[in-house]
């Protein structure tokens, strides 16, 4: 989860569409989730994002009141939409960071606040790290499996094919086919990482059921 | 088409939520249907925005009538937008009036009075409570601003009540549409 770079236009889109349909971050009240996401963010987003603006205006109303507000502030990667992750960099916190007041009366708070924003970075970095790689070519493949004869076991075959299990291959939906005599066939997807997972070695991995499997044909081969 | 939250039942919706002990008797009168409440003193009142902020007022939660003089006109505009639009129309143009016209309001607004809860808000909502749950997802998706808002109000502590929840989806079937 995340906004990507909320200090970047795009980041501000992503919380625009974000709140489009939604009053704020979290739930139906502001809470800690609104103030970390509205410290985060630079200043008042342009015009035309209005979603993000009219909530950015309701959170500033609360500005008073903002540590009586209900809720634990949690890094920014673990609000937002579920399909985008938080870029917001470290960098940018630094306007945080270069404050140190020489002449700090209260060392304590500072050093709460230093320890906050540390697991709030430390954090952000894990986030980052367990990031993927942005684009991974993938394709969606459909296989007919062919058994050797209508007394086959249909379901154990299946149980058979869906045992494969390789890194960057995920099983899909199945149906079985009528071919004629009573024979069915079975017609299985299934998602590929074209890096890691090849369909000579697919057929090879089923082809090795011989109890079962008489022969195995790719139906549709699509990329994602 | 769902029955319409009117008069003495809204009212004492309101006299729930505003944590009232009850008991007032509610009539109603004339054609339109007027509430009316009967007082110990006095020759009682008529009306529907009259009653409710007599309601606030007795419950001493006057800040539901907007805190500055500016949210106090905002919130009595929509009261009254309330009782003679909302109220006075039914047919399907005046619906999609009323909702553009809110769609428009709260574009940049969090609550119709901007950022408090307001009584304009709890009145609205038990006035458009039947128009919302007519709605079809793609009107829902149009009037985009006003189903955001309807969702917050109806998850308000306290006003919803019986009333049903109505469903917004979230997954959004056109982009772009505002």
């Amino acid at each position: 989860m995340g906004f990507g770079d909320l200090k970047s236009a795009a980041g501000l889109r992503v919380l625009n569409d974000f709140l489009a349909d939604k009053s704020y971050i979290e739930g139906y009240v502001p809470s800690q989730a609104d103030i970390a996401v509205f410290e985060a963010i630079a200043g008042p987003p342009p015009a035309e994002l209005f979603h993000a603006l009219r909530w950015y205006n309701h959170i500033k109303s609360y500005e008073k009141q903002k540590a009586s507000l209900p809720g634990v502030k949690k890094a920014l990667g673990k609000y937002g939409p579920a399909d985008v992750e938080d870029t917001t960099g470290a960098a940018t916190d630094s306007k945080d960071d270069d404050d140190i007041d020489l002449f700090g009366s209260d060392d304590e708070e500072e050093s709460e606040e230093a320890k906050k924003l540390r697991e709030e970075r430390l954090a952000q970095y894990e986030s980052k790290k367990s990031k993927k790689p942005a684009v991974v070519a993938k394709s969606s493949i459909l296989l007919d499996v062919k058994p050797w004869d209508d007394e086959t076991d249909m379901a154990k075959l299946e149980e058979c094919v869906r045992s494969i299990q390789a890194d960057g291959l995920v099983w899909g939906s199945s149906k079985l086919v009528p071919v004629g005599y009573g024979i069915k066939k079975l017609q299985i997807q299934c998602v590929v990482e074209d890096d890691k997972v090849g369909t000579d070695m697919l057929e090879e991995r089923i082809t090795a059921f011989e109890d079962y499997v008489q022969s195995m044909d790719v139906a549709a081969f699509n990329k994602i | 088409m769902a029955a319409a939250v009117r008069g003495a039942e809204e009212l004492e919706l309101l006299e729930r939520l505003l944590g009232l002990p009850g008991g007032n008797k509610y009539g109603v009168q004339g054609e339109r249907k007027v509430p009316v409440l009967q007082t110990n003193n006095g020759p009682g009142l008529r009306g529907l925005m009259t009653i409710a902020a007599h309601l606030v007022r007795q419950a001493r939660k006057d800040q539901l009538l907007g805190s500055t003089a500016e949210e106090k006109a905002v919130v009595q505009q929509w009261l009254e937008y309330r009782v003679t639009r909302v109220n006075g129309g039914s047919s399907k143009e005046d619906t999609r009036t009323i909702l553009k016209d809110l769609n428009m309001h709260l574009e940049d607004k969090v609550y119709l009075a901007g950022n408090i809860f307001t009584l304009a808000d709890i009145l609205m909502y038990y006035g458009l409570h039947h128009i919302m749950v007519d709605l079809t997802v793609q009107e829902k998706e149009k009037y985009l601003n006003v189903s955001r808002w309807f969702n917050h109000i109806q998850h308000y502590p306290g006003v919803r009540q019986h009333l049903s929840d109505v469903v917004f989806v979230k997954n959004r079937l056109y982009t772009n549409a505002h």
